[in-house]
């Protein structure tokens, strides 16, 4: 491989403008990306990954400045260029790929029209010169055997065509460098691997150097040459991708690489009880169904769209059931039926023996308060109106008609039980940080004392560090409490480690189910096994074997 | 070493700075506010002369040292009616628009959390009533209400919530539907929280930015059609010192005193353009607007 640089990045800093005056997002960074390479750029959200990355094509947002260093690219800086000579560059030399296709792509033009574009912009190529070109991309990202691709609109295609169709228009022109944004953070696991597989064939048979931004350290492990890991806009570490793994120099590397869940069995629970024994919750046969709607004055009936096809399978007492499939499997769809959000059409839901309504308002307040949901995005749960004592004090109030004075120490108590400050019970979420605030939803779960909680993707809106904490965490509360779950999840390293069976769905179907480790070892279907070979290629050569050490995160 | 988050300021950080680099429209509406809320607080008191008082000085004179708006046919100082009406003309703009948001706010939150049919037939009433033009329901509402209501300040004030609500109604159910959408409106479903207790709760509290720029840019036009209907006769009676009614009373000397006109006129004009300087940099401030401050 050439060392010679591709783009230079020289004591770079930029600054946001925000009301409490100019903050820094890229604190003088100093890199450069060789001809050929593909350069792994890591870090957390708001660590200014991505706009380091931006500002490579010369792109800063209306509020942001340069506050000093250069961008060289061929002898140029691009950091001071004026905006024509930078739509020159764009598209043509450095082009970009973004993280999510869906919105990247304009939905009222096809998918050739969008390609011709950059082409006639650009190579001032003729019609003819053009389709021939297309066919040629559309050929090397993979997609040649869909029929008339170029033709359709992008809604016409999946999230993994749609994101080809966007490494295609990049490729367009035979940039010297591109520059992905999270590719493929948006898309199923299988469908990532694909993705990754077509990148690294790009870069073999076109030698375009690549910078990779993303917070996913296996994947990076799979397709980078080297690594540079950003934390709060400085640089903090830089080498070849090997070294880095292994031999992370800095403190924050060490973290990062520690906190990620490692694909391996979990350790043996201290206190297991017979799985099963005596049954929690039940679902059996049950079918769902959304967009169906009553006519008028209750004639005629139109039939939703059917997401779960008969499902069955059961919770135990003490334990922790993991669903898993990928986005669309209808995962979120069960645990929604679970808690009364979305009525099956058909089978039956029974909850200690007794068969739960199948609307949440046909429920009893005990049920109700029995089965807790945890949601995603703690950002959206979490009135950020209310303080967090009184959004934790709400389910006493609701469900045990406690006010007032008894209720403040409920409240310190669920705090402490999450490991936050009591202190902590007047602050507002948006004064906490990602990982307090999914703490602050758990306790309001945990403080209306469930016997089962619905954990949906609890963890997938954090970052990686975050993560680790926030899954010992929940081990933690299960070892304590002897609540069950129903952990939802497509991160199967996570699932691994936490559940004690499984339960894998395929559009709607449930198509195997087992003790985690049966399932992880000696998986059935030819789904589950799909499933598990890509997640296990994305993580096979990140897993140092050492013990994750517990960090001094204050997650 | 410590990972440690980096955490927003506080809000009351953010809000001062924000208030600081408003723009240069906010601070003289909010001057003009300051001043009208001023003259309307000591108006009664430092006024020259009585408001009813007749004869105050020689009759359908023009401005002097002493009347300084002139007087009126009955010889009524105008400079002093003309201070006299601020408190009531603000008054009754707030009152009246602060019950149409309390209304509208409720009507159009609820409606977002509820739909189906309730939510149906309430605003499909709610856009019937918009259809109507607003003079027309008011000078409905006030000869439905009879004579022995007339010139009351009460019908006045209803008028104006009248007017209002169903606007405020529909922004809020606009409002409203981005919000029900949200995980914390589910959780709260998902404990059971009757509807009052979740749009009061949970949905107010995250609608106050929408409502607070609503009620400024309503109280704002609410002076005018107090004026309105004052100076149509259908508003408070005489011998009030409503600004509205007395460019009405003095519309026919503005050849021979225009000051009596003029002098109300101006009051009223700059009340409303202070509350719309005002109500704009507000919507800045609080981001509600398009166009960013600076």
């Amino acid at each position: 491989m050439a060392t010679e640089a591709c783009i230079e990045v020289r004591d770079l800093s930029i600054e946001y403008r925000t009301p409490a005056g100019w903050q820094r997002a890229v604190d003088r960074v100093s890199l450069e990306v060789r001809r050929g390479e593909v350069l792994g750029l890591v870090g957390e959200s708001g660590s200014g990954k991505s706009t380091l990355a931006y500002q490579l094509l010369g792109y800063r947002p209306p509020n942001a400045r340069c506050a000093g260093g250069s961008v060289l690219f061929g002898g140029v800086d691009v950091a001071a260029l004026p905006v024509e000579a930078l739509q020159k560059l764009r598209g043509n030399r450095i082009s970009f790929v973004p993280q999510n296709p869906t919105t990247a792509l304009n939905p009222a033009m096809t998918v050739a029209d969008q390609i011709a574009e950059v082409l006639r912009e650009h190579r001032k190529l003729d019609a003819e010169a053009i389709q021939v070109r297309i066919g040629e991309l559309i050929g090397q990202v993979g997609l040649s055997e869909v029929p008339d691709v170029g033709g359709r609109y992008p809604h016409r295609l999946s999230g993994g065509q749609q994101q080809r169709i966007a490494i295609a228009m990049a490729l367009a022109c035979e940039p010297e460098l591109i520059v992905l944004d999270e590719p493929t953070t948006g898309l199923d696991v299988t469908v990532q691997q694909q993705i990754v597989e077509l990148l690294k064939t790009l870069r073999t048979t076109h030698g375009v150097s690549m910078v990779y931004v993303t917070h996913d350290l296996p994947l990076l492990s799979q397709i980078a040459d080297r690594l540079a890991v950003l934390y709060r806009g400085a640089l903090v570490e830089i080498g070849a991708a090997e070294q880095v793994f292994s031999r992370p120099r800095h403190d924050y590397t060490k973290a990062l690489i520690a906190a990620v869940p490692l694909f391996r069995a979990a350790p043996e629970r201290p206190v297991r009880r017979a799985p099963s024994e005596t049954g929690l919750l039940s679902v059996s046969a049950v079918r769902i169904a959304y967009g169906g709607r009553r006519g008028l004055f209750g004639i005629g009936r139109a039939a939703g769209t059917e997401v779960v096809h008969g499902v069955d399978f059961s919770i135990g007492r003490d334990e922790t059931v993991a669903l898993i499939g990928e986005s669309g499997s209808g995962k979120s769809t069960i645990a929604r039926a679970i808690c009364g959000l979305a009525p099956p059409g058909a089978g039956a839901i029974r909850y200690l023996d007794k068969v739960l309504a199948p609307r949440l308002e046909a429920r009893p307040s005990s049920q109700r308060r029995e089965i807790q949901y945890i949601f995603q995005n703690p950002d959206a749960s979490l009135n950020p109106r209310m303080r967090v004592g009184e959004i934790l004090s709400r389910p006493r109030d609701v469900f045990f008609g406690e006010r007032s004075a008894s209720v403040a120490a409920r409240v310190d108590k669920a705090l402490d039980d999450v490991r936050l400050p009591a202190e902590y019970a007047e602050r507002f979420p948006h004064e906490l940080s990602g990982g307090e605030r999914q703490r602050v939803a758990i306790a309001r779960a945990l403080i209306a004392e469930p016997s089962l909680l619905l954990c949906d993707e609890v963890l997938s809106a954090l970052d990686v560090s975050v993560q680790a904490r926030v899954l010992e965490l929940l081990r933690d509360l299960r070892a304590r409490t002897g609540v069950s779950m129903l952990f939802i999840s497509h991160d199967l390293g996570v699932v691994r480690s936490l559940a004690d069976r499984v339960v894998v769905l395929f559009n709607g179907d449930l198509v195997e189910a087992g003790d985690t480790e049966e399932v992880f070892q000696r998986p059935r279907h030819p789904y589950t096994q799909r499933l598990l070979a890509a997640a296990l290629v994305a993580h096979a050569p990140a897993a140092p074997v050492t013990e994750p050490h517990p960090m001094q995160t204050s997650a | 070493m410590a990972v440690e988050q980096i955490l927003p300021p506080r809000r009351r950080q953010k809000r001062w700075a924000a208030f600081a680099s408003a723009p240069g429209s906010f601070r003289i509406g909010l001057a003009l506010l300051a001043v009208h809320l001023v003259l309307a607080a000591a108006g009664p008191w430092i006024a020259p002369f009585p408001q009813q008082q007749m004869m105050a000085g020689r009759p359908v004179a023009g401005p002097d040292l002493l009347h300084w708006f002139g007087t009126d046919q009955l010889g009524r100082d105008v400079f002093s009616r003309t201070l006299h009406g601020g408190w009531i003309v603000i008054s009754l703009a707030v009152s009246g628009t602060l019950l149409g948001v309390a209304l509208g706010s409720m009507i159009g939150l609820a409606c977002g959390y509820v739909r189906g049919w309730v939510d149906e037939l309430v605003m499909r009433i709610v856009e019937a009533v918009l259809s109507i033009p607003f003079l027309i329901l008011a000078l409905l509402a006030v000869s439905m209400a009879g004579p022995e209501y007339a010139g009351s300040p009460v019908l006045v004030a209803l008028v104006v919530a009248l007017i209002y609500t169903p606007r405020i109604a529909r922004m809020a159910r606009a409002a409203a539907l981005e919000i029900v959408t949200r995980d914390y409106i589910t959780a709260a479903r998902l404990r059971g929280e009757p509807a009052f207790s979740v749009v009061r709760r949970e949905m107010l509290p995250n609608a106050t930015g929408v409502l607070l720029v609503e009620f400024a840019v309503r109280a704002g036009y609410a002076p005018v059609i107090i004026g309105t209907l004052g100076f149509l006769g259908f508003g408070l009676r005489p011998p009030s010192p409503e600004w509205g009614l007395m460019i009405a009373e003095n519309r026919n000397l503005l050849t021979i005193q225009p000051w009596a006109v003029f002098g109300p006129g101006l009051m009223l004009s700059s009340l409303v353009i202070g509350l719309n300087f005002f109500t704009e940099g507000l919507a800045r401030v609080l981001g509600r607007s398009p166009v960013r401050a600076n």
